[in-house]
């Protein structure tokens, strides 16, 4: 199997990878990039956990081959936080109680931002519908979406 | 996942330069595909990645015709303002497939040629009388939507054709059209069923044209045409819509699988085809009295 050069930018940072084609997006992420904060969960689409912002929309990194994540720029959880300080999206989570144990927290937030990022004021039903494809087997969604509220609230303050 | 060959062309002829040689499968966003590589339900000995043919993703019109690229994404369709004036059920369709993630990769192309029977693109398409452009190393044809697909994951594309784009006539403003989808849940579904229907009144009220089309309940999607044909001359009313779904009934073949009974998608797809054609109706009546 011949491998494949990719040149991607990582929260900011550019990268030039060079890896067989058979991996997806994800794995690079978590195994040669060290961002683990992103996380598998179903590993076929359906769970979300795996989100990250590729080119400006949410994505199942799962579900993207290495190779055609190339020339693209991409926001991981690790790329939320400025300064030190966390993102409001970060912030309102904790404060809400938005966290169980976890695992979903990291696509929760990438793709609430994806969403705040196009509709800075969503309604409590469009931020059910930007997080269709986002499982959590805690069952904490009504805590997610008041999160969601409360940072596109404090964003539209700033 | 297994090893393959992975193809990147850049642009178009070097993608038809790629599908001349042999075994290559062609991948578009790989929401479908990359689950069945992953899982090992797929083999393939090259993959052929057409997520960088922008050529591939556009929507135009002219002054007839309305195309979309095969490699337009779900999320392009939510955002085309061309789509939203003239195939307003595909965006009805489109806004209830799976999740924005998934609608950020999924193509219009790939769900047409994964020839899914749950497809739900297809039904509104069908409606919309749309017809496939495929092209390949020495030429292009055109075939209608419902003979490019022949069966469950089966289509006519040859080995070394693809799918170009799709277009559709714009349909007259009093042309009212519908769509419905039966699932668990709103997002993440594979669809029980859909259905989607077109509508035309003439000046006494009457049906002067109608198009139906149903998901997820026969080897392919399917237009029904029998039942179209009885429906012209009739009144827009629910007699009408249970005549209409008689016939379609007939033309049924639905499956038991983990997400419903053969009876239950039955039962089910009658009631949403009296909705969509109720809706599609009020739809013509409405741009009628405008």
């Amino acid at each position: 199997m011949k491998p494949i050069q990719v040149n991607f930018m990582v929260n900011g940072k550019n990268h030039q990878i060079v890896t067989a084609p058979n991996r997806t997006l994800l794995s690079v992420l978590r195994e040669d990039l060290k961002l683990t904060g992103t996380k598998e969960g179903c590993g076929v689409g359906e769970c979300g956990a795996c989100a990250v912002i590729m080119n400006g929309e949410p994505v199942n990194s799962c579900l993207v081959l290495v190779g055609q994540a190339d020339g693209s720029t991409i926001t991981t959880i690790e790329g939320l936080s400025k300064n030190g300080q966390p993102h409001p999206l970060q912030k309102a989570f904790v404060e809400h109680g938005a966290v169980q144990c976890g695992f979903c927290t990291p696509g929760m937030i990438i793709a609430s931002k994806a969403l705040l990022d196009k509709n800075p004021d969503p309604s409590d039903e469009q931020v059910r519908e930007a997080l269709a494809g986002n499982i959590c087997r805690c069952a904490g969604y009504t805590k997610i979406v008041e999160a969601v509220q409360a940072a596109a609230e404090e964003s539209n303050h700033e | 996942m297994e090893e393959f060959e992975y193809l990147s062309p850049v642009n178009l002829p070097q993608l038809l330069q790629f599908l001349s040689s042999p075994g290559g499968r062609v991948i578009a966003g790989g929401t479908d595909l990359i689950p069945k590589l992953r899982s090992g339900a797929l083999h393939v000995s090259s993959l052929i990645d057409i997520s960088h043919v922008e050529e591939l993703r556009f929507i135009r019109e002219d002054a007839e015709w309305v195309r979309i690229g095969a490699r337009t994404t779900y999320a392009d369709v939510l955002e085309s303002p061309i789509l939203a004036r003239y195939a307003p059920v595909l965006l009805q369709a489109t806004r209830l497939v799976a999740s924005p993630m998934a609608r950020a990769r999924g193509t219009i192309g790939g769900n047409i040629g994964n020839a899914s029977p749950a497809g739900d693109s297809m039904p509104p398409l069908l409606v919309l009388e749309a017809e496939a452009t495929l092209i390949n190393p020495t030429g292009q044809r055109v075939l209608p939507l419902e003979e490019l697909v022949i069966g469950p994951m089966k289509t006519l594309l040859a080995p070394d054709e693809i799918i170009h784009h799709v277009s559709f006539r714009k349909p007259p403003a009093s042309r009212g059209f519908s769509f419905e989808k039966l699932g668990p849940r709103q997002g993440m579904t594979i669809s029980i069923a859909t259905a989607a229907a077109a509508i035309e009144l003439n000046a006494s009220q009457t049906i002067s044209a109608a198009r139906i089309a149903l998901g997820a309940v026969a080897p392919t999607p399917l237009r029904c045409k029998t039942a179209e044909e009885l429906l012209l001359g009739r009144e827009p009313v629910e007699e009408t819509w249970k005549l209409a779904v008689e016939a379609a009934l007939k033309n049924m073949s639905p499956i038991d699988d983990v997400r419903a009974s053969q009876e239950y998608r039955r039962k089910a797809t009658g009631v949403l085809l009296e909705r969509v054609l109720q809706s599609a109706a009020d739809l013509a009546k409405r741009s009628a009295d405008q």
